[in-house]
């Protein structure tokens, strides 16, 4: 079980990081949107293996729990992860209205005309 | 009850800010109240600790480790001192750099989330409720760095805010890796278990990414190319915030990580952070010397001077950790007044582009004079506040044996003074036809004056550092005794 967790976090790392380092800002949106879901799954799969274990609403003595605290933590990251992603999709959105571009790259090809 | 006083002003300010006032005239007076309350509450709270020891609190009357402790004690008291400071001093400038009709109306309660943010991170005794904290800060820090941003500055938020969600992403990680490695989050039982570990090879691997982590939110070498870019779209009261406050948290957790939560065995951590400190000061400052607007030589000395303290925190001695925590309370203050100064040029000269900039120092001495103690102080000239901390800092490293890192750190210092000059003879000194100095705009008087009392208390630590190094040896024999830190929040003896 630990494996397959384990694999699973490696590969969305892996694809979140690639979505992250290309041009286009619907990818890189993604991308973090991804990461942040990544870094939640690391979170949870330290639960442990559910398997005979009850929910944590079940009030049976003789089954013993699964733990709570990392479905908590969990629920608080994936709030906090949402309101950034909303604010990241509000900013690229902004970048995209005053420079007609979705492409992170050509961002930074000009200078400022009040640059030095 | 009453630690909670730093957390639940800023919040009720801010959303009383928010939802309730609609004047900017009546939100500034409130505002006003609110940030010289927190202050005097702040410092209140600093003479309570030094006379009757640090306290703790639990949320919810929770005991740990099951509620979340907030914890006062010294190192968290100064930097809510410091933070409160900052944010009355920023507050005040910006009422004279932005007219009252021209305020955005959320600019001041995003301040306030700012600081709320802040002073959670600084008191919190808990992991994830530290990531919480940081979160609070960072969502404030990202509106307030685009809410007056023009449309060129606005792609510069893209940078800064790519970094920081990967390493917000990577710090949810870090809280799931300590929750599997002991089994909690609170300081104290992590700081518990982590020594009964002792010597496993996992706890330097969590030490490692523990590090890389608030090693982004502090920028350190290679991870801060992000920082000096972004803080000079700002407008300058808030760059002046941002630069004296936000990368210090950063220091202020990994602190806490070296000193209280891990063992004080792993020197291949220490190496590598020493070594990592010294290219964030060397290049930190050859980046300020190459930069030719003030803002922009100021956002790169602030990563100059993280590598001073990160230098200091990796000597893992007393002595050495009450350096950096001197240090960085002067660096707060003086980084924070010479944005501020910056802010009075661009009044002053309509720009802070130092070949358009000049003649100050014959139409504001008195600037002039404010400028040049800030700025000696900065690079660590006697008798002022800079000084001090980077005298302990070196004692420390030659006390450590580490030669060359003390040599590249005098090296760094040389080169700050010759960055500031640049700001010295660019804005001040030279004489340049060209130039107006608009004193006709009287909001520069009141903006010297805010530099002014800034001015004197830097003036005050330097002068008379005594009792700062005292406080800062306490703080730093509290920040390493783990045994009393675990006594004080789990109540039992480790």
């Amino acid at each position: 079980m630990f494996l397959v967790s384990a694999l699973l976090v490696g590969i969305l790392f892996a694809v979140s990081t690639y979505l992250i380092l290309q041009g286009s800002f619907v990818r890189i949106l993604f991308g973090f949107i991804l990461i942040a879901n990544a870094a939640n799954l690391v979170l949870l799969s330290m639960t442990g293996d559910p398997r005979g274990r009850a929910a944590p609403v079940v009030l049976d003595e003789t089954v013993p729990m699964a733990d709570p605290l990392p479905q908590a933590l969990i629920l608080t990251a994936i709030v906090i992860g949402f309101a950034v992603a909303a604010y990241f999709v509000f900013l690229l959105y902004r970048i995209f209205l005053d420079w007609k571009t979705d492409d992170a790259l050509a961002l930074f090809a000009k200078k400022k005309p009040t640059d030095l | 009850m009453q630690a909670t006083f730093p957390l639940i002003v800023p919040f009720l300010t801010a959303i009383f800010g928010v939802l309730v006032i609609r004047s900017s005239a009546r939100r500034r007076m409130i505002f006003t109240a609110s940030a010289g309350a927190q202050l005097a509450y702040a410092v209140w709270m600093l003479t309570n600790v030094s006379a009757n020891g640090p306290t703790v609190m639990f949320l919810g009357g929770w005991s740990a480790p099951f509620g979340i402790a907030i914890v006062v004690d010294h190192i968290a008291a100064i930097m809510v001192v410091l933070t409160a400071l900052t944010a009355l001093a920023c507050i005040l400038f910006g009422f004279l750099e932005v007219s009252v009709r021209n305020e955005h109306p959320l600019r001041l309660p995003l301040v306030q989330f700012l600081v709320l943010g802040i002073n959670l991170s600084v008191m919190t005794g808990d992991l994830f409720n530290l990531f919480v904290a940081f979160e609070v800060m960072l969502l404030s820090s990202y509106a307030l760095l685009t809410l007056e941003a023009d449309d060129w500055d606005v792609r510069q938020a893209f940078p800064y805010l790519a970094i920081n969600l990967f390493a917000s992403a990577l710090l949810v990680a870090v809280c799931g890796f300590a929750y599997g490695l002991f089994g909690t989050l609170n300081f104290a039982q992590i700081a518990q278990r982590a020594q009964e570990m002792g010597g496993d090879p996992l706890l330097v691997a969590f030490g490692m990414f523990a590090m890389i982590v608030f090693g982004i939110k502090a920028g350190l070498f290679p991870l801060y190319y992000w920082l000096p870019n972004a803080y000079p779209i700002m407008p300058i009261a808030l760059a002046a915030l941002f630069g004296g406050m936000l990368t210090k948290v950063g220091i202020y957790v990994l602190l806490r990580l070296f000193g209280t939560l891990l063992p004080h065995d792993m020197d291949y951590l220490y190496t590598t952070l020493a070594w990592l400190s010294a290219g964030t000061m060397f290049f930190g400052v050859l980046g300020a010397a190459s930069r030719t607007y003030i803002r922009g030589i100021l956002s790169f000395h602030i990563l100059s001077q993280v590598g001073f303290m990160m230098l200091a925190i990796s000597l893992m001695t007393p002595y050495a950790f009450a350096a950096a925590i001197l240090y960085m309370g002067h660096n707060i203050i003086v980084k924070s007044s010479l944005f501020l100064v910056g802010g009075a040029t661009m009044v002053l000269n309509r720009t802070d582009r130092l070949d358009r900039t000049g003649n100050l120092w014959e139409r504001t001495p008195v600037l002039g004079v404010t400028f040049l103690l800030l700025a000696l102080s900065l690079s660590g000239i006697p008798p002022l506040s800079g000084f001090w901390g980077k005298y302990m800092i070196v004692v420390a490293g030659f006390t450590a044996g580490e030669y060359v890192l003390v040599a590249i750190a005098i090296i760094t210092g040389l080169l700050t003074l010759f960055s500031m000059l640049k700001i010295w003879l660019g804005a001040f000194w030279q004489k340049n036809e060209a130039t107006p100095v608009r004193t006709d705009d009287r909001a520069w008087v009141p903006m010297t004056g805010i530099i002014a009392v800034m001015t004197v208390i830097s003036l005050v630590i330097g002068l008379f550092p005594e009792y700062f190094i005292q406080l800062c040896m306490t703080a730093a024999h509290e920040l390493l005794d783990k045994e009393s830190y675990i006594q004080l929040v789990l109540g039992t003896a480790p």
